[in-house]
């Protein structure tokens, strides 16, 4: 077999949002499969030179999907840059604008994405294999997943004015407050939307009993893992302290946010515009370590609600307290944490202060630096600015939920191919359960672009001498 | 009367990607409508009603089903060959194997599945010629930006009587 260095070529500054090349051997099975991401990232770059107060505006334009987090993560920069802390019931609104987030975006991926894996299957007929055939198979189950997406939209509306693009936190808190029928409002939503999760996490754990041989084969994984903890080591997505344990639950680091670059390192492929994040001091890539839902509840050692405090001690027990593994178990956990999410909702909607008009600090203490960060639906996302006394941003840098995952996709994606496919022709059921190996991570593969003609993904098959056997667009 | 949406999507910051904010803007000035001060805000009420998004999402389906006609307004790449195109749509569920490319023809199979109701949908796109990060349109899009616009006037003369 000739090696073949795979490069990407970038003709146009957008050819999709990613790219799976799979390698044949002579023996017709899978030398390799590579998940290469071909969005440039240069959005650091273009804000340099504006101002720290825009950036929570600007920085949601990454994506449509996770804005809030970007708008979130970006105002606690600013916090930090302008030295102006937020009073705390800014805090607790920024919270729950950051439990609808979570609440609609891991919704939707379990019931729009997940599901018709789940519900489906893989090998399901392709034109029904999606949610329209999710509906009509079982429309009681894919109505209650649009109203829990909606419930998650509207918390972000109510909260912050706007559903997608909040104009909303600002350097030193937030510009709206809550008023009493807000809350009452979002509180009449609250039952139906954890009866909903509940009824997500019974299909999942059903599912998962009927299919322990696939969950166990399919890219299972040994990495570190990396989330937001409180004080007690408990599961946190708005503000904690970061924490990475080892691939046996041994805690390697316990550090503050703002010191990430002591600890985190990117590592480039020539393949990928995508770099890989790993913990610096046991080097690439032993320090490889998995973010978002696997992540998190691997970190953790207890939840603060009770409902989903017992869904997760359910799941420490499916590896006896250790890390939980295989990839298919993001499902598991990202159910687990919505409904952490609508627990967290009601505890915040009772604290008096949530309906306070005491919401932004207006007193600057320049400190020209500033990091904020937070978990993201996909994962641990960083915002670090750099300003002048005027509050022009000279430098920024982003490490993105996803971009941390980027080791642990593109491993599935490896382990999954040679896993499940054999032979020169690909069918379409090997290559769904390829894509669900990306799926998995509910990566958000910074796309900042939507253009007609712009594929979401292209498959591409190679022979041993890197020769194109098959090409096939998704 | 029809009630008709002309939906546009892209990013500002992307240059041509956002060509659909400019071509919103044209066709408020000329329908005589308010242009909001920033893409984050809304367009008013009004039929036509004009609605700028960054991408297209799941929960759009349930406002697309609610109008009689959708004029879909969008950049194009150099995949397609023609520097302007209008497309008549039909609802088709396109696989993805992320929740962030959803296309019109999907919003429209959402719209047709679970709220039973299907505009009469076109999609009117233009070439994008660059798409570095910046908010200035190139020149060639610029100028097919203006064409565009034209089309959807006609379009919303068209589709105004029910």
């Amino acid at each position: 077999m000739v090696a073949q260095k795979i490069t990407i070529e970038p003709v146009t500054r957008i050819e999709g949002h990613a790219k799976i090349t799979i390698r044949m051997n002579d023996q017709g099975k899978v030398d390799h499969a590579y998940l290469h991401i071909n969005e440039f990232r240069g959005f650091e770059k273009f804000c340099e030179g504006r101002m720290v107060f825009e950036m929570p505006l600007i920085t949601p334009r990454i994506c449509g999907i996770c804005p809030v987090s970007h708008h979130l993560a970006s105002a606690k920069a600013g916090d930090e840059v302008l030295g102006c802390p937020p009073p705390r019931p800014a805090s607790l609104l920024r919270e729950l604008m950051h439990m609808g987030q979570i609440i609609q975006s891991h919704g939707m991926h379990f019931f729009e994405l997940a599901g018709p894996d789940l519900l489906l299957g893989w090998d399901a007929d392709p034109a029904t294999r999606n949610v329209i055939g999710l509906l009509q198979a079982n429309p009681e189950v894919a109505l209650k997943a649009v109203n829990l997406r909606k419930y998650g939209q509207e918390i972000i509306h109510t909260v912050g004015g706007r559903r997608i693009h909040p104009n909303f936190a600002v350097p030193g808190g937030v510009n709206k407050a809550l008023k009493a029928e807000e809350r009452e409002s979002i509180l009449a939503g609250l039952d139906e939307a954890i009866a909903t999760t509940q009824l997500g996490i019974q299909i999942m754990k059903d599912w998962a009993s009927k299919n322990m041989e696939d969950i166990n084969k399919f890219a299972v994984l040994k990495s570190g893992y990396l989330g937001l903890v409180t004080p007690d080591t408990g599961l946190e997505l708005y503000d904690g302290q970061v924490r990475l344990i080892d691939q046996n639950g041994t805690q390697l680091e316990k550090f503050d946010g703002r010191d990430y670059l002591d600890y985190i390192a990117e590592h480039v492929e020539s393949w990928s515009y995508l770099k890989f994040p790993y913990y610096k001091k046991m080097g690439w890539p032993k320090g490889v370590y998995r973010v978002g839902p696997l992540g998190r509840l691997n970190v953790a050692e207890k939840i603060s609600t009770p409902l989903a405090n017992a869904e997760l001690k359910n799941y420490k027990a499916l590896n006896g307290g250790k890390p939980v593994e295989p990839t298919l178990y993001f499902h598991y956990a990202r159910l687990i944490e919505t409904l952490f999410a609508a627990e967290r909702v009601r505890e915040l909607l009772n604290e008096p202060d949530i309906l306070s008009t005491d919401i932004l600090n207006t007193h600057h203490d320049f400190k020209g630096v500033g990091v904020g960060v937070i978990e993201a639906p996909r994962g641990t996302l960083w915002h670090q600015y750099w300003a002048k006394e005027n509050g022009q941003l000279e430098r920024v840098n982003l490490i993105v939920a996803t971009g941390n995952n980027n080791w642990a996709m593109c491993e599935a994606v490896d382990s999954v191919a040679k896993t499940y496919i054999s032979g020169p022709q690909v069918t379409e059921g090997m290559l769904n359960r390829v894509e669900a190996a990306v799926r998995a991570h509910d990566p958000c593969l910074s796309c900042s672009t939507h253009a007609v003609g712009q594929m979401p993904m292209e498959v591409e098959i190679l022979d041993p001498e890197g020769h194109l056997i098959q090409t096939i667009v998704r | 009367m029809k009630k008709r949406l002309i939906l546009g999507i892209g990013n500002l910051d992307r240059q041509d990607d956002g060509v659909a904010w400019h071509i919103l803007v044209a066709l408020a000035a000329q329908l005589k409508q308010q242009v909001p001060a920033s893409p984050e805000e809304d367009f008013e009420e009004a039929n036509p009603q004009l609605l700028f998004v960054l991408q297209l999402t799941p929960d759009l389906a349930e406002m697309i089903a609610g109008y009689d006609a959708v004029c879909f307004v969008d950049a194009h790449t150099s995949e397609i060959q023609a520097e302007l195109q209008k497309l008549e749509l039909e609802p088709k569920y396109q696989r993805s194997p992320f929740t962030h490319h959803l296309t019109p023809e999907t919003c429209l199979a959402l719209s047709e599945s679970l709220y039973h109701s299907v505009p009469q949908s076109i999609l009117v796109s233009v070439k994008g010629h660059r798409f570095d990060f910046s908010s200035q349109l190139s020149p060639q899009t610029a100028k097919l930006a203006v064409e565009a616009t034209n089309v959807i006037l006609n379009w919303v003369t068209v589709n105004k009587d029910s």
